[in-house]
């Protein structure tokens, strides 16, 4: 046998290993997904999409927050108190809200910057002051004073 | 707006970005039939170059980015013709076979439904780069957070913009952020890496067939081209990879006269790219210094002094922070020991088999100079990407873990090419005919 047949050989089993580890399974469910999501606004594609796969909720209510924050807001405190927050909400939300500065805190001064906004994921308080606005998910509340001293 | 309708905006902006670089390519490579496939990848890697450059240097004053993208690519293409080359001897090779032709659009098709399926959305993309290029479209510019602040570390401040920019600039162009549709943008780069691929490989002389098996594997190189990866930088680097190596091989065999542009052109890309785009072009110096015969100082320099301008550009906004995930202290011979069990323990067995397939075909072809340097590239990427876990702050298990089987794949369709330039019956090395002697004034 020939070097090139042998190659030839190497070369289809190569792509019928390749083929082989293709998920097929997935593709039917792509094309459903796309069939449904397509004629929908961005936000409900990215709703119904991988990216909010983290927490649907929480992805509602930062897009929720986006609308609603005031234009010129310097940041956004961030607080999730359910569940635990870990790094891939401030993620989440440092992307939805961007170009805005977005914190988990703990702040230097003490206390939420000076005209950000707060945003409270999880709890939706009767008596809370300051509040901006009540979302289905949370409230936005301030913007803030200031650092207390 | 529904996502047809931004579709065809990011398509049209991507077809306006092509037709830039179209129009500045005969600068980079001969007018000759045989180049024609060539042309038009290399046409997009133009166009996104471009557009990266005119972001980059519209939104420190504050300028338009469409109307600083207008000028730069009316300069662009007046400085294409103004340098355009000569017509080459080259041969115009045959198209690819029937069936693989068909094999590779039915790669490119599965790919488009994978990519374009949802907004992107991997973790790196909402952390690192959709971040940066949203911010820099919203924003008009990038805040000094970025690369000042330990708040946003994890965005890595010390990676490149090139992709963040190109995001932005497509948004500009497009009228709107839309992470959904811009992810056209990957599949638009998979067809530009398979006709640099397939282009190269016909006018090296490689059979049609073989060069239609290596475009077939690439298509349909799912760890590459998947879903997961969209977003991320995995498929530009292994575009800029693919540019490199070529246009190396190129310049070093001195096919003609426009291998030389084409391989700074492509420093600078894969340097803006991914930090290891650097390494590549360190490593591209070396190999030219090794081979380039007379001429080894300026294939030299084509291969490293445009990606230490582009590092260069990028230094008012490079993170003057400490890396939160590698320290060199830590570097010891256990930890890469530790650093190949673990990628040994990632290999399942469909991976080894793989693998041994890729050996098999290695060992087969022939002894061709521009394989080995394809493939020589390709060696030193995957020896790095083995060795820099064992500085990884959180353990060389760890970062093999999360990264190795991406970077890895970023390499496939280099490596397809250098093994399959190695089928080329020995008329690789030769170019493609007598050299043109002049570009035209």
């Amino acid at each position: 046998m020939t070097r090139r047949r042998i190659a030839g050989g190497a070369a289809a089993l190569l792509f019928a290993l390749v083929l082989a580890q293709q998920p097929w399974g997935e593709l039917p469910r792509r094309a459903r997904y796309m069939a449904v999501f397509a004629p929908k606004e961005l936000a409900v594609r990215r709703l119904g999409g991988s990216g909010a796969a983290l927490d649907r909720r929480y992805f509602s209510f930062l897009e929720n927050a986006r609308r609603r924050i005031p234009p010129g807001t310097p940041g956004v405190a961030l607080r999730v108190l359910e569940p635990r927050p870990d790094m891939p909400y401030l993620y989440l939300a440092t992307y939805c809200l961007a170009p805005l500065p977005v914190s988990m805190g703990p702040f230097a001064a003490g206390g939420v910057p000076k005209g950000w906004i707060t945003a409270l994921y999880g709890a939706n308080p009767a008596g809370e002051t300051g509040l901006l606005a009540r979302l289905p998910e949370g409230v936005l509340i301030g913007p803030s004073p200031g650092p207390h001293p | 707006m529904t996502f047809v309708l931004s579709l065809l905006l990011v398509g049209a902006a991507l077809l306006v970005v092509s037709g830039v670089g179209l129009g500045t390519s005969g600068a980079l490579l001969p007018p000759d039939r045989a180049f024609f496939l060539e042309r038009l990848g290399w046409s997009d890697a133009l166009g996104c170059a471009t557009l990266i450059a005119s972001v980059a240097l519209a939104l420190g004053p504050g300028a338009s980015p469409r109307l600083a993208f207008a000028l730069f690519a009316a300069v662009a293409v007046a400085m294409g013709r103004r340098f355009r080359l000569t017509p080459t001897a080259a041969a115009r090779g045959q198209g690819l076979p029937r069936i693989l032709l068909a094999v590779v659009v039915l790669g490119v098709a599965v790919y488009v439904l994978r990519a374009l399926t949802e907004p992107m959305w991997a973790n790196d993309y909402i952390a690192i780069w959709g971040l940066k290029g949203r911010t820099l479209f919203a924003a008009r510019g990038y805040p000094d957070r970025f690369y000042a602040s330990a708040t946003l570390q994890y965005s890595h401040p010390e990676y490149p913009l090139g992709i963040p920019l190109l995001y932005a600039g497509l948004s500009f162009l497009a009228g709107r952020w839309d992470d959904h549709a811009m992810a056209l943008l990957f599949p638009f780069l998979q067809v530009a890496t398979l006709f640099v691929l397939v282009g190269w490989l016909r006018r090296r002389g490689v059979a049609p067939a073989v060069a239609g098996a290596a475009a077939a594997l690439v298509a349909w190189f799912e760890p590459l081209y998947s879903g997961f990866l969209t977003g991320m930088a995995e498929v530009p680097l292994a575009f800029g990879m693919v540019l490199f190596g070529t246009s190396l091989a190129d310049t070093l065999d001195e096919t003609d006269p426009g291998a030389a542009r084409r391989l700074a052109l492509a420093s600078a890309l894969v340097a803006a790219t991914k930090n290891e785009g650097l390494f590549l072009a360190g490593v591209g110096c070396l190999v030219a210094l090794a081979f380039g015969k007379a001429s080894r100082w300026r294939f030299a320099a084509a291969a490293l002094v445009p990606a230490l301008g582009v590092r260069a550009l990028h230094f008012p906004w490079r993170s003057r922070l400490p890396l939160a995930d590698f320290d060199a202290g830590l570097f010891t011979a256990a930890r890469v020991r530790d650093s190949l069990e673990a990628a040994g323990r990632l290999l399942g067995p469909a991976a080894w088999a793989g693998l041994a397939l890729i050996a098999l075909l290695i060992a087969t072809g022939d002894r061709v100079p521009a394989g080995g340097r394809l493939l020589l590239l390709a060696g030193a990427a995957l020896a790095a990407y083995l060795v820099l876990p064992a500085f990884a702050v959180r353990g060389p298990a760890w970062l093999v873990e999360t990264t190795l089987r991406r970077t890895a794949a970023a390499l496939g369709p280099l490596v397809a090419a250098g093994i399959a330039v190695r089928f080329s019956g020995g008329s690789s090395g030769s170019g493609t005919g007598p050299r043109a002697s002049a570009t035209s004034p």
